[in-house]
């Protein structure tokens, strides 16, 4: 298997408290894996560090590159980052947003070329932005603003995918529809890390789940493993039925202990 | 969108040279158009001496601190994705303002003299030092704002002081003159002393409009593009408090154009930050060059100040912005 992004050994301190320690895993071209955990666990801090936006101790390689080793433009073009919340300040056109996605590949002296035109039309054609393309971004729903998040996110075509909450705030149908976007994405050669507070979702959808506690990753394999009832008591603190959809196990959150 | 950006340019653009050779006219001496443009070109007998002495520094300095402002208004505005920035926000132009005004008050320099824009310009240099002092070279937003509260506040203070220790009323009296703005009896030194600084400020902000663009996303979306946030804010902060700072030291005080003259295009040329910097930028040197004319046009009595025209002007067409914006302005995240 093709490694796209390994953390090795990876803290990551801020203020003087240790908020993500010693996280190791690895992220493979094709896969997407989902990273949950308790709020507080240090799932952001670690995806930040991942990307290259907070200083961290240890070992994070993107193919068999140092991160640390990456010039910042160089690192975009590796990895794109969702952050949480969809944020859009100004009111551009959908179209005009997703370009941002090629940035990290522009030419400070030229316009956009044939190849972020490409991107650009691909990714508003995956994720159905194409229809609003030329409407501004802030006069977006909430479940629209979601898939031009991701089409922007897309549009850099990196091989690496790291998204934050995803689907936080989206109704069901919308969450379903980024987590297809996102498997999609996956199949066709992406590597992808998704934050997900939503058990069923990333049981359903992930390849592999990380559970994060306390800054620690926990666990690290297939949704069943990950997710079994015990972990999810002691990590949780939940106490979880299980219902089998297609053929899959499905946590679903029984009652707090 | 990119076709009605270049059409508002042309049409600023021509605006520009037409409020400019309308400047050259306008003054006690009143000159037509040709004459105006053959004293330009020919520099001789009294209208050449007109227009080429007196003349031409104070219209090519209304159009370059104009300039200087819309595009410092566009440029913090794109940096704080906040329709509300200013270029007074960070203090340069209240340190600039301080500085000149202790020259004048204790320097004995009088009002016009070369001493006071070179006091403007350091004041302005200081208050950078003092904010990257205080808050850091990689400081957060909110801490850089905060800093450039203080020292704002300081400097205004400082002026409030000076004005209070002025030796005798009539100095307190031509700071408080000096301070509401004026181009008269700019000179070519003035000139020469503020245009590298302006320029300086131009490259620096122009420098970043790609990183207003992603910064849009916010600020850790746009780091993840590439765009290195902290290093964008120093450049922006420098290049504001370089321009504004060199403004404020040759003219006062001219306030408003900064603010006003980006949301003037915004509705023509769209919200994109990057695309707002060119137009904004000839809309204010259009907005100063105006201002400038109407004080000439007007009773001679007593010259009204720029910066008093320049706010007559700027607060009514703000507020239409406001009325006509107020439902996209309520939609839009601060």
């Amino acid at each position: 298997m093709n490694e796209a992004l390994t953390a090795n050994g990876v803290s990551v301190r801020l203020g003087g408290a240790t908020i993500v320690q010693g996280a190791s895993f690895s992220l493979r071209a094709g896969e997407l894996v989902a990273l949950v955990g308790p709020n507080g666990a240090g799932k952001t801090t670690l995806m930040r560090a991942l990307a290259g936006l907070v200083p961290a101790e240890g070992a994070i390689e993107l193919g068999s590159n140092p991160l640390a080793s990456m010039k910042p433009r160089e690192r975009a073009r590796h990895i794109a980052y969702l952050p949480q919340g969809h944020i859009f300040h100004w009111p551009m056109p959908v179209a005009d947003i997703v370009m941002l996605g090629r940035a990290p590949h522009a030419d400070p002296f030229s316009s956009t070329s044939p190849e972020d035109r490409a991107a650009v039309a691909h990714a508003l054609a995956t994720t159905e932005t194409d229809v609003f393309a030329q409407r501004a971004v802030t006069t977006l729903s909430g479940g629209e603003k979601a898939r031009v998040a991701l089409a922007r996110a897309l549009a850099t075509q990196a091989p690496v995918l790291l998204a934050d909450e995803p689907t936080a705030a989206l109704d069901p149908r919308h969450q379903l529809v980024v987590m297809e976007l996102l498997r999609t994405a996956a199949r066709g050669g992406n590597a992808i890390l998704a934050i997900l507070h939503d058990l069923t979702l990333a049981a359903r959808f992930a390849d592999r789940i990380l559970v994060m506690d306390r800054g620690r990753i926990v666990a690290d394999g297939s949704p069943d493993q990950s997710l079994a009832p015990e972990r999810l008591a002691t990590v949780f603190g939940i106490e979880a039925a299980t219902v089998l959809v297609g053929d899959k196990h499905v946590p679903i959150a029984g009652r707090a202990l | 969108m990119e076709r009605a950006s270049l059409r508002i340019n042309f049409i600023l653009a021509a605006l520009i040279v037409a409020l400019a050779v309308l400047s050259l006219m306008v003054g006690p001496a009143g000159l037509s158009p040709r004459a105006a443009i053959a004293g330009l070109f020919s520099g001789e007998g009294p209208a050449g001496i007109i227009v080429r002495e007196i003349r031409l520094p104070r219209t090519l300095l209304a159009g370059l601190i104009g300039a200087t402002l819309g595009l410092s208004g566009a440029a913090l505005q794109g940096l704080l994705r906040n329709p509300l920035a200013e270029p007074a926000l960070f203090g340069a132009p209240q340190a600039a303002a301080a500085a000149a005004a202790a020259v004048i008050a204790f320097g004995f320099a009088p009002v016009t003299s070369f001493a006071v824009p070179v006091a403007g310009i350091l004041g302005a240099l200081v208050s950078i030092a003092g904010l990257v002092a205080i808050a850091g070279r990689r400081a957060s937003l909110t801490v850089t704002l905060l800093a450039g509260l203080a020292l704002a506040s300081f400097a205004g203070s400082m002026t409030a002081l000076i004005l209070n220790l002025a030796p005798n009323p009539f100095i307190a009296l031509e700071i408080a003159f000096w301070l509401l703005g004026s181009l008269e009896d700019r000179s070519t030194d003035h000139l020469v002393i503020a245009t590298p600084f302006m320029i300086a400020s131009w490259i620096l902000l122009a420098a970043n409009a790609r990183a207003f663009r992603a910064l849009t996303l916010g600020e850790d979306a746009a780091a993840s593009l590439g765009v290195d946030v902290a290093r964008t804010r120093m450049m922006v902060v420098t290049g504001v408090a370089l321009g504004v700072g060199a403004a404020v030291a040759v003219a006062g005080a001219v306030g408003f154009v900064g603010l006003v003259a980006p949301h003037l295009l915004r509705r023509a040329v769209g919200s994109d930050p990057a695309r707002v910097m060119l137009p904004a930028t000839l809309a204010g040197a259009a907005l100063v060059l105006a201002a400038d004319v109407a004080i000439r046009l007007g009773p001679s009595a007593v010259e009204i100040k720029l910066g008093v025209v320049t706010a007559l002007i700027g607060v009514p067409v703000f507020l239409a912005i406001i009325f006509r914006e107020r439902r996209l302005l309520e939609g839009a995240p601060s």
